[in-house]
């Protein structure tokens, strides 16, 4: 279960990136955040992992408060979270392998990994997840040799190394094509539904919303202006989320 | 439309000011820069111009065998009553010389030539009687039409009876019969100077990587840790530095002595515990939940790996000095061996010492965050004033210790003995930080990285603000005149200068990937490995390389002020007027130059 309550972020400048927003997602769910671009979506995200400080307000995970630990504690909760980026964020230079196996490093002995060596059971396991995303036999080409869809993959792949309970996934499609886009979607459902991971991403389109969401959570500019089904999101809905200009398509 | 033709006007004028000030400037720049075109243009400061350039123009690159024709003409020494001319003819030739007798050094000769063939040249050399050397006393060329005159003074006066000998040496043939001895010191010194810059750009480029780390923003400005970390991984530190120099020293002197034979067996049997160590109870790369036991091992481990570096350092020594002598022309491996087994030894307690400092900083640092998390806040607050106190004053005795040790060098004589006048002040400034502490809160997160980014790039900035001639000056008086003095320059300015770049080059990294690996739960420096070096390698190469080319350039500089090398011996040759041997050395260091440049070029454009 993950709670969120009265969260703030004001980043240095002053911009205020989220306002008081609270809401819980009970764990297995499939949470679509979205919201026009610039509306908070990434930080509320970034929040979660603290990879940015929020300002105020409290985050919890089951009993851990993610939004005041530290240090180890705060890598132990980190390790148990995967993320997925709009831009995949690989190391271009390292092979696909080690840029999975890297989503192992909250748990090998860190001296061992600063030499460069994993367990070799977190290598099969590297294979397994890469296995699963369907690109094992790209497993030793550079990261910048893969097309975007699978690099998307092996982003993936990363994030299911960490053995995560809960994945944030920041426009995971936003740089595919169409098609691409329900692939790695359908990814993410697959891991959502047999892993029990709860799902956690900031999608564009209503209708990959409506098709891949359990829940849907909205955003403008940086307050939660909806927390329901995403069946619910009608047109008037439509409307305080994305604006009078905004036109339906999905 | 009326204010914009006023601010145009103002720009005009504006202009003008500001040329009117740069004149002005200029005016005062000729001044003080002394221009004065009259002087260059003596015909003295001409004529030593050009001898100069000619004697640049003929480098001093072979040696050469002469095919010669002689003539010998007459001279007295005193002149007789009646001073004449001797004349001579020989195969067409004419010579005569007018007068042919001096009684001083000053009296003028004067030797002129005829039926010559054009353009040859020749030496006239004076054959003192009694004495088996024989003295040149001047040089001559015909002109075109095979004719030439020379005037000369004799160098020298004895007085004999007898007529004495003057050779015309006419030179026939000239042929290259190999490289000239200046050729010969100057490749040597080359290559001492490239290998001077090759050691201090690869130990710079080394030792540049982690500190560009502590340099970079992007990396320095999250690393927090609340007040209690900080300071007891000031005060860790010094006694991890201490255990670890002090540890490996005693491993080392465990390790010394005794027979090669000896140094084999125990270095096998180091080799066998070390195997059983890391076989026995699995994997230490597992993250075993037995974490004591664990980090028992990986410490037995690093123990008997220090050990074995030890035995291996004693055996390199060994192994250097029974190889110099029997290794005839490639004596000099023999040498490196030696020499690298030597550093080894006379670096491990150094690398250890720093190991030490970092683990001590690491453990503390962790320790202080249990503490912060643990303690109720009267506890946490207590206990960090307390070690406030204790770690400012710490780090109060190391600077102080530090300014007196350079004052003891001399620098600076009024500083104070050493002793418990430090102490007493280092307490008083920790009872201050105690203080100043009072408005900590316990869970507050201190901006160390940022400190630290802030001190290491000023650091690296003064570093390479300071000349490296200057550099030169400090270390020629301190380890002598030759090419290490040279060495630790361009390494400390490698240092600095990389250490710059390094860092430009790490804050330029793709954020993105820094950020995803941070999500995954790596700590910093598997971040650091795994996120940002493989961005930075290939530039990280290019750079070294780089440095390289410009290493060789300033050891030339530092070579001039003793740090060895090249620089040394192009000093020595102009001080001794030795152009045409200084131009040798000028050559060599352009093509090198112009190779290393070429080629760092094209490496970097591979690697990029
Ligand atoms: N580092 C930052 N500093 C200042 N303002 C920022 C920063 N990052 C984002 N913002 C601002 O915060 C708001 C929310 O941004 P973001 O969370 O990226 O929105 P979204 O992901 O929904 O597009 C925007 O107005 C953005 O300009
Ligand atoms: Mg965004």
């Amino acid at each position: 279960m993950l709670r969120v309550k009265n969260l703030t972020k004001v980043y240095e400048d002053g911009t205020v990136a989220l306002k008081d927003v609270s809401f819980e997602v009970p764990a297995g769910e499939f949470v679509a955040v979205i919201g026009l671009s610039g509306s908070g979506k990434s930080t509320l995200l970034r929040c979660i992992n603290r990879l940015i400080e929020p300002t105020s307000g409290e985050i919890w995970w089951d009993d851990v408060a993610l939004s005041h630990i530290t240090g180890e504690e705060l890598r132990r909760a980190r390790r148990r979270i995967g993320m997925i980026f709009q831009h995949f964020n690989l190391v271009d230079r390292s092979s696909v392998l080690r840029n999975v196996l890297s989503g192992r490093l909250g748990y090998v002995n860190p001296l061992a990994s600063l030499l460069g060596r994993f367990p070799e059971a977190d290598v099969a396991r590297a294979y397994a997840s890469l296995d699963r995303v369907g690109i094992r036999d790209k497993a030793l080409n550079r990261a910048d040799e893969l097309s975007g869809g699978q690099r998307q993959r092996v982003g993936i792949a990363r994030a299911l190394m960490q053995e995560p309970e809960m994945i944030l996934a920041d426009e995971p499609v936003a740089s595919l094509d169409p098609a691409l886009a329900h692939s790695i979607m359908r990814h993410l459902q697959t891991i959502n539904r047999e892993d029990k991971i709860t799902v956690l991403c900031s999608l564009h389109f209503l209708d990959l919303v409506q098709q891949y969401g359990t829940r849907a959570i909205a955003l403008n500019a940086g307050e939660l202006v909806f927390d329901g089904r995403p069946a619910e999101i009608d047109d008037q809905k439509f409307i305080d989320i994305y604006g009078r200009e905004a036109e339906r398509i999905g | 439309m009326k204010e914009t033709e006023n601010a145009q006007r103002g720009k005009g004028w504006k202009t003008a000011v500001y040329l009117l000030l740069a004149l002005l400037l200029y005016a005062y720049g000729v001044q003080v820069t002394n221009v004065n075109l009259e002087e260059p243009l003596e015909p003295r400061r001409q004529q030593n111009l050009v001898g100069l350039i000619r004697q640049l123009a003929r480098p001093d690159l072979f040696s050469y065998a002469n095919e010669t024709r002689s003539m010998d003409i007459s001279l007295r020494m005193p002149c007789p009553d009646e001073p004449k001319g001797s004349q001579l003819g020989s195969e067409g030739r004419t010579i005569v010389l007018a007068p042919n007798c001096v009684n001083t050094t000053q009296d003028p000769l004067r030797l002129t030539g005829e039926g010559f063939p054009a353009n040859a040249s020749g030496v006239v050399i004076w054959h003192p009687p009694g004495s088996t050397t024989t003295r040149r006393v001047a040089e001559f060329r015909a002109d075109g039409s095979g004719n030439f005159i020379v005037r000369f003074t004799m160098p020298d006066v004895r007085e004999t009876a007898d007529l004495q000998r003057l050779e015309i040496v006419e030179l026939l043939d000239r042929r290259i019969t190999g490289s000239s001895d200046t050729l010969k010191l100057t490749l040597d010194r080359i290559l001492e100077t490239i290998l001077m810059a090759f050691m201090a750009s690869t130990v710079g480029t080394i030792l540049a990587v982690p500190i560009s780390f502590l340099a970079a923003r992007n990396l320095m400005t999250d690393v927090k840790m609340p007040q209690i970390s900080l300071m007891l991984a000031v005060i860790l530190a010094p006694i991890g530095g201490w255990l670890g120099g002090w540890l490996t020293r005693w491993l080392l002197q465990a390790a010394a002595g005794g027979q090669a034979l000896v140094g084999l067996i125990l270095l096998l049997v180091v080799i066998g515990l070390l195997a059983v160590v890391l076989r026995l109870g699995g994997s230490l790369l597992d993250d075993s939940p037995k974490r004591w036991q664990q980090a028992g091992r990986w410490l037995l481990a690093g123990l008997l790996g220090l050990f074995g570096l030890g035995v291996v350092g004693n055996l390199g020594l060994d192994l250097g000095s029974w190889l110099t002598p029997r290794l005839g022309l490639l004596a000099f491996v023999g040498n490196f061996i030696f020499v690298m087994a030597d550093f080894l030894l006379l670096l491990l307690p150094f690398f250890a010492g720093l190991a030490g400092v970092a683990a001590a900083m690491s453990l503390g640092g962790r320790l202080g965050q249990r503490l912060t998390e643990r303690l109720s806040l009267g506890a946490a607050k207590l206990a960090m004033i307390g070690l406030t106190v204790v770690g400012t004053a710490v780090f109060t005795y190391a600077l102080l210790f530090a300014a007196n040790w350079v004052c003891l060098l001399g620098v600076c004589r009024w500083w104070p003995e050493a002793g418990q006048w430090l102490l007493l002040v280092s307490l008083l400034v920790g009872v201050v930080g105690g203080v100043l502490a009072l408005r900590l809160q316990p869970k507050q997160q201190i901006a160390v990285g940022t400190a630290v980014y802030i001190f290491t790039r000023s650091t690296l900035n003064g570093l390479r603000a300071i000349e490296p001639v200057l550099m030169g000056f400090v270390f020629v008086v301190w380890v002598g005149i030759g090419p290490l003095a040279g060495t630790i320059v361009l390494i400390i300015h490698s240092i600095a200068d990389l250490g710059k770049l390094f860092s430009e080059q790490v804050e330029n990294i793709a954020e993105g990937p820094l950020e995803a690996v941070t999500a995954t739960g790596a700590n910093r420096l598997q971040t650091i490995v795994y996120a940002v070096v493989p961005q930075i390698v290939p530039h990280f190469i290019a750079f070294a390389f780089y440095r390289w080319d410009i290493n060789v350039r300033m050891s030339t500089i530092i070579g001039f002020v003793g740090g060895g090398g090249i620089g040394l011996a192009l000093q020595r040759a102009t001080n001794l007027t030795q152009y045409r041997q200084a131009s040798v050395m000028v050559i060599a260091i352009a093509l090198v130059v112009i190779i290393l440049d070429y080629v760092s070029a094209k490496i970097r454009s591979r690697i990029i």
